[in-house]
């Protein structure tokens, strides 16, 4: 449910990346703050623990430009991927257009994997929505290490929506940016639809 | 296809906000006031010099705001209506007008807290009504069209071009 203001000729987009702790969530914003230009871009906000976990949520206003003369933004958003800090992860869904899941690919975290993705589900369909009607991409991050999961297997266990899969390293940006374009070109269009 | 309520602002609501906002930073003696969504999103501004991160203003408020609202929860009160932050030099005041705005307001010591919290009081009550209608539907339907959708396509592809 995007925000449309037609007096101002604005429409802003919410974004959520959402995920298990360490899977990348803030390395895909960080990496996307560090690489687009400037002039499209606002503050990255970060709320963060003194070891760097996110502990409510970062926060990264992208500007699309005018489209149709209406000024056009997304607002990219990350959750707290520890299990216990999940009332800050209901609220920052509120209002959400578009989730992208970052998966661990590691062997190691499919627990929290699946652990997550239940989370989201249960989250979304307490405020009234499901993924189904929203924006979902899964995006499969650490690629490059090793003992991993196939991505057959992943999709197997965590898209159930049939939704758009992609693979990623954030650490060196390869498919980050294929994610967020996917993302946003699919709030666009289910707007479109919506409408 | 279901339709996902969304928050629409047309030109007449708009005109409306801005004049509320206007005469409510003159009699409270505010530095800033924003309308925001709880999500996060800025819809406008009444101030003297443009803030320099509304955005960023904008998304902590509601964010700090909407975590207030499960304090509430967890300690069994209906709501907490209004957040209020002291400083030494500037003050924050947010007070919710629907379940889908909220209005922030700074303010220094060239006012009181009394004095703010009453005009906001009375703005909020003003306020509300505005945003009952949706009547800018319709205008969404003209506006967010396929020709919206193949326009935004080509923008993101311009955007991150070549990024990775």
């Amino acid at each position: 449910m995007p925000l449309i203001n037609f007096a101002a000729r604005e429409i802003n987009y919410k974004i959520v990346y959402y995920g298990c702790g360490l899977c990348g969530k803030t390395t895909n914003i960080q990496y996307i703050h560090k690489k687009v230009n400037p002039n499209a871009r606002g503050k990255l906000v970060s709320i963060a623990t003194e070891e760097e976990r996110t502990l409510y949520f970062d926060f990264l206003p992208l500007t699309l430009g005018t489209v149709k003369g209406m000024k056009t933004r997304f607002h990219l958003y990350t959750v707290p991927g520890q299990s216990y800090y999940n009332a800050s992860r209901r609220l920052v869904l509120q209002g959400v257009d578009g989730i992208v899941m970052v998966a661990d690919s590691q062997i190691t975290r499919l627990d929290e994997n699946v652990e997550s993705y239940l989370n989201l589900w249960d989250n979304l369909l307490d405020q009234g929505d499901d993924l189904t009607r929203l924006s979902f991409v899964i995006q499969l991050n650490k690629r490059d290490l090793t003992d991993i999961f196939s991505a057959e297997d992943l999709k197997e266990l965590l898209n159930h929506t049939n939704s758009p899969v992609t693979e990623a390293c954030a650490l060196t940006g390869q498919g980050v940016f294929e994610t967020l374009k996917t993302v946003c070109k699919q709030v666009i269009a289910k707007t479109g639809q919506a409408s | 296809m279901v339709r996902r309520r969304g928050l629409v602002i047309n030109d007449r609501q708009m005109q409306l906000v801005d004049d509320i906002l206007d005469k409510l930073r003159q009699v409270s003696g505010s530095r800033f006031i924003a309308l925001v969504s709880t999500s996060g999103q800025p819809i406008t501004t009444s101030s003297v010099e443009a803030h320099p991160d509304t955005l960023s203003l904008a998304s902590l408020a509601a964010s700090s705001f909407a975590a207030t609202q499960q304090l509430a929860e967890v300690l069994h009160e209906r709501e907490f209506t209004l957040l209020f932050h002291e400083g030494r030099e500037s003050n924050l005041h947010v007070a919710q007008v629907t379940d889908q705005v909220l209005l922030v307001i700074t303010f220094g010591r060239e006012t009181q807290v009394g004095k703010v919290r009453l005009y906001t009081n009375r703005a909020v009550e003003v306020l509300r009504p505005v945003f009952d209608s949706n009547d800018g539907d319709d205008q969404t339907n003209l506006m967010i069209d396929d020709d919206y959708s193949l326009l935004a396509d080509e923008a993101i592809d311009d955007l991150f071009a070549d990024m990775e």
